[in-house]
């Protein structure tokens, strides 16, 4: 492509993820410009010399937001945009979002101390799970079967320090199938989704569970797209559970890592992200 | 070729590209590749709080 048109990769590391949507813009003859999250700087003017669209794949929801709001402020648009990364990455404001949607979610109730915290697990009932309100892969995550436990993992979070870990988000422990599913969204399309297995509850890929191709069935893709569009929509993936009471939408991420994703259905996301991205900056 | 800064094993990967992280396959640290020619690299970022989808 010689029109001029550059696709900025704003990145933390370069995973399999990231050489893939390398690759797939090279083959597409795109001008690519890689931007680490490290390495860049936003002044307050639009800098001259500036991609056509960001394609944001940084690992850090701190550095994610506040270089999408300077592309944002720079007319450059982004991949997800800004107001979705931030309220994605964020599982309260999600929570609230998905509710105000009607987008089936599990019972969610937030804490702001430790002393109210307590109350909000009680609220919930027993087993509830503890999430921080930013930040994945599963990490920090806490099953909390009674009383005596809610007290220790609330001392122990408490004990973190960080202001992040002073928001208590407790849910319903969801009796799953001993899976849960993903559904990739690029755009207005489900491109594929997989289930996640594990012998213990938490089945993120990161984690180490199994992942194998589910179908997109037409509740599956109605639900994914109704969670995306809920948060704003672009590249998503949304983690579901199937419940007693049917598909609860757990997870709206808005930076998705596809390795297993692709190994499992075959699609090639990268190149359905880079081609959204392109459709984006085209706009 | 160059070295691990934590242990000084020589390291290279001609296949790696800057940005990619690897273990360093004498101790196993993390390191980032930070140029391909010369190959150069460094200690690799530590996963921080907020990392993550």
């Amino acid at each position: 492509m010689s029109d001029g048109f550059r696709l900025g990769v704003f990145y933390t590391i370069i995973r399999p993820e990231e050489k893939w949507i390398l690759a797939a813009a090279e083959a597409r003859g795109l001008t690519v410009e890689r931007l680490s999250d490290a390495d860049s700087t936003f002044g307050l003017d639009p800098p001259a010399d500036r991609p056509s669209v960001v394609l944001n794949r940084s690992v850090s929801h701190t550095r994610a937001v506040y270089a999408a709001w300077c592309y944002d402020h720079y007319g450059i648009p982004t991949v997800n945009a800004a107001a979705v990364v931030e309220l994605a990455g964020d599982k309260v404001r999600t929570s609230l979002r998905l509710a105000e949607r009607g987008v089936p979610t599990p019972r969610t109730v937030v804490a702001l101390s430790e002393e109210a915290a307590l109350k909000a697990i009680e609220e919930i009932g027993y087993p509830a799970v503890l999430k921080p309100s930013v930040g994945s892969w599963g990490r920090l995550l806490a099953k909390v079967d009674n009383a005596e436990q809610a007290v220790q993992i609330l001392e122990h979070k408490s004990a973190l320090g960080s202001p992040v870990h002073s928001v208590f988000y407790v849910q319903e422990f969801v009796p799953k199938p001993g899976r849960d599913l993903r559904a990739l969204v690029v755009g207005d399309e489900v491109i594929g989704a997989m289930y996640r297995s594990s012998t213990e509850w938490r089945t993120n890929a990161a984690r180490g569970g199994t992942v194998e191709s589910a179908p997109v069935t037409e509740s599956l893709r109605d639900l994914a797209m109704r969670a995306a569009d809920a948060v704003g929509g672009g590249v998503l993936a949304v983690d579901l559970m199937e419940s007693p009471r049917g598909l609860l939408v757990h997870e709206v991420n808005p930076t998705p890592e596809f390795k297993a994703l692709t190994s499992a259905t075959g699609v090639d996301v990268a190149a359905k992200i880079v081609d959204y991205a392109v459709t984006v900056g085209r706009r | 070729m160059t070295q691990c800064p934590e242990c000084d094993a020589a390291v290279e990967n001609p296949t790696m590209i800057p940005g990619e992280v690897f273990p360093c396959p004498d101790c196993g640290t993390e390191l980032e590749v930070t140029g391909k020619n010369p190959f150069t690299v460094e200690l690799a970022p530590q996963e921080a709080e907020d990392w993550g989808e």
